[in-house]
């Protein structure tokens, strides 16, 4: 009997054994740098044995080799296929958190604060652990939810610091222009929608094409050339004043995002100092 | 001798020979590798494993499933080039050659080269009634990818509108032929002419009436600004001089423009028809052989 039990355990460690070294071999290569050929050998050790710990560290690296590559979208789809096999809850924890990761470097902020609002649900026993917090605190700030981003950035301070004098990022929000008002601007006064923007030498550009429009069509007219000053005159008149419309709402918006920018370029260094 | 010194030995040959067929693996277990990599679409993965298998040690069987799989990632991969040089390589003993030979033959069909496509289906194996159906109606997709008429009407004589795959479809592509029977053959020299006589009329002829709006508005206000030239300073003066070659320029482009309209015109109805032409062509090859 007891040999049997012996014989048994041998053969069955022989066979975990195979999905390890495989996991081990993708390590290898990865470290190589070989992605490609590390993802296959990730992808043998999933093909070749149901064990756990395993499945586990082939996905966690296979997904690690997608992430060097850049392809973060793929490793988000890839996790959500490994997230179907049967893993104790412990390790669909940690694969859950992976994909999170993944899918905000993917940019995929929407998808990212939906994983991260799943999980409470998913794994109510589970902790709320730093990283994906401060996850949830960049991907909002990503989307410029910064009220809802606020409230998270407090509840990750106040899970990893017992400090509460630090001071509050979220006080100095930056000052986002309206678009609608710069077209309101450029509408009424040539010029002025790009001066909000704080572009004063295309405002003065804008002012100058206009006024050349306008010049030419008011003088046609006053010397008799009325087909000119309404076909070129008022033509390049109304062309210029549309487009200085447009352009002043495509200022105010790259503006607009240079600043959140700015803003959630400094929040991160923030947040991840706090995760540190 | 106990059991256990019988039974240690070979258990551990066992398990060597496992590990071993680990390291050197046999074209049975890698084929079934990749293909487990195409379900999962890892497509490069599976790309990966194929490209590193020994060809030169290959049986003729194991080429033809090695063609086959290789050629299949290249079709999902839309490599369509590729996918009907490999899927055109199984051969007829392979237990893939009737899927091969029938997506080979699309992905020639899809990628433009139609002749080709047409001697690959005239020789399409068809062992039941179903697939017989199926290579007439295939046959009948290129006939009207080639805009061969009486091919079609007669190949379309083999279509029973009866089965559940290809029924639709089937009517579907009788619809299309009448469609593109209706098709008005335009002129370019006429788009030209009537382009000359009224500017913008010719795109409206070629089935362009925006452009042909947006054709007249500048040609008729440079024409003005031409004609007051003319008429306030003199045919010499520079304003007469400037809008006149402006006119002329947009005039004569025009009439240029509106012969090359004719031919989009064409081209977009023709590329419509085709999509949809091959969208149907491809419904019940999937439904019928991708199994």
């Amino acid at each position: 009997m007891t040999t049997r039990f012996c014989l048994i355990c041998t053969f069955l460690c022989g066979i975990c054994s195979i999905g390890k070294g495989q996991v081990t071999a993708g390590d290898s290569l990865f470290a190589s740098g070989q992605y490609v050929a590390s993802r296959v050998a990730y992808e043998r050790a999933l093909f070749g044995t149901t064990e756990p710990d395993a499945v586990f560290s082939a996905s966690v690296g296979k997904a690690r080799c997608l992430k060097q590559q850049g392809l973060y979208a793929s490793a988000v789809t890839f996790l959500n296929g490994q997230l179907q096999s049967n893993l104790p809850d412990s390790l669909l924890y940690r694969l859950r958190h992976e994909q999170i990761l993944s899918a905000y470097l993917a940019g995929q902020f929407e998808n990212t604060l939906s994983l991260v609002e799943r999980l409470p649900y998913l794994h109510p026993d589970a902790s709320p652990a730093p990283m994906l917090l401060a996850i949830r605190v960049l991907a909002l700030n990503e989307l410029q939810r910064w009220p809802t981003a606020d409230t998270a950035y407090h509840e990750l301070a106040a899970l990893v610091t017992a400090d509460s004098t630090l001071p509050n990022p979220y006080r100095a929000l930056p000052r986002l222009k309206s678009e609608k008002k710069a077209q309101w601007l450029s509408t009424f006064i040539p010029g002025a929608g790009q001066l909000y923007a704080g572009r004063p030498g295309e405002a003065v550009v804008s002012v100058l094409v206009q006024s050349a429009g306008l010049y030419f069509g008011i003088t046609s007219f006053i010397n008799g050339y009325y087909l000119s000053a309404w076909g070129v005159g008022a033509g390049l008149f109304g062309s210029f004043h549309a487009g200085g419309i447009r352009r002043a709402e495509v200022l105010v918006r790259q503006r607009n995002q240079q600043r959140a920018n700015a803003f959630n370029a400094q929040l991160r260094e923030r947040v991840i100092g706090l995760i540190k | 001798m106990t059991p256990f010194r019988f039974w240690l030995p070979v258990l551990l040959l066992c398990l060597v020979q496992t590990l071993y067929g680990q390291t050197l693996p046999s074209f049975s277990s890698e084929w079934r590798f990749a293909r487990y990599l195409a379900d999962k679409d890892a497509t490069d993965e599976a790309e990966f494993v194929l490209r590193h298998i020994d060809q030169n040690r290959l049986s003729t069987s194991q080429r033809d499933s090695l063609a086959y799989l290789t050629g299949w990632l290249a079709y999902g991969a839309k490599s369509l080039d590729s996918a009907s040089q490999y899927l055109l390589r199984v051969s007829a003993a392979s237990p893939f050659y009737v899927k091969s030979q029938y997506f080979g033959a699309y992905c020639l069909a899809f990628d433009h080269h139609r002749d080709s496509a047409l001697a690959v289906m005239q020789h399409l194996p068809a062992p039941d009634s179903t697939l017989t159906e199926l290579k007439a109606f295939q046959q009948a997709g290129l006939a009207l990818l080639q805009r061969q008429y009486p091919r079609y009407d007669s190949l379309r004589q083999q279509f029973s509108y009866a089965s559940y795959a290809l029924s639709a479809e089937e009517e579907r592509l009788d619809a299309y032929r009448r469609g593109l029977a209706t098709e008005k053959r335009r002129s370019p020299v006429l788009a030209g002419m009537l382009s000359a006589m009224v500017p913008g009329l010719g795109k409206v002829y070629a089935g362009k009436p925006k452009q042909g709006i947006a054709a007249f508005l500048p040609v008729l206000t440079l024409g003005l600004l031409t004609w007051e030239g003319y008429r306030k300073d003199g045919p010499t003066s520079l304003r007469f001089l400037g809008f006149g070659s402006l006119f002329t320029v947009f005039y004569a482009g025009n009439i240029w423009g509106s012969t090359v309209a004719v031919k989009v015109r064409r081209d977009e109805f023709n590329r419509g028809y085709d999509n949809k032409i091959l969208f149907d062509m491809h419904i019940p090859l999937r439904n019928l052989l991708n199994r």
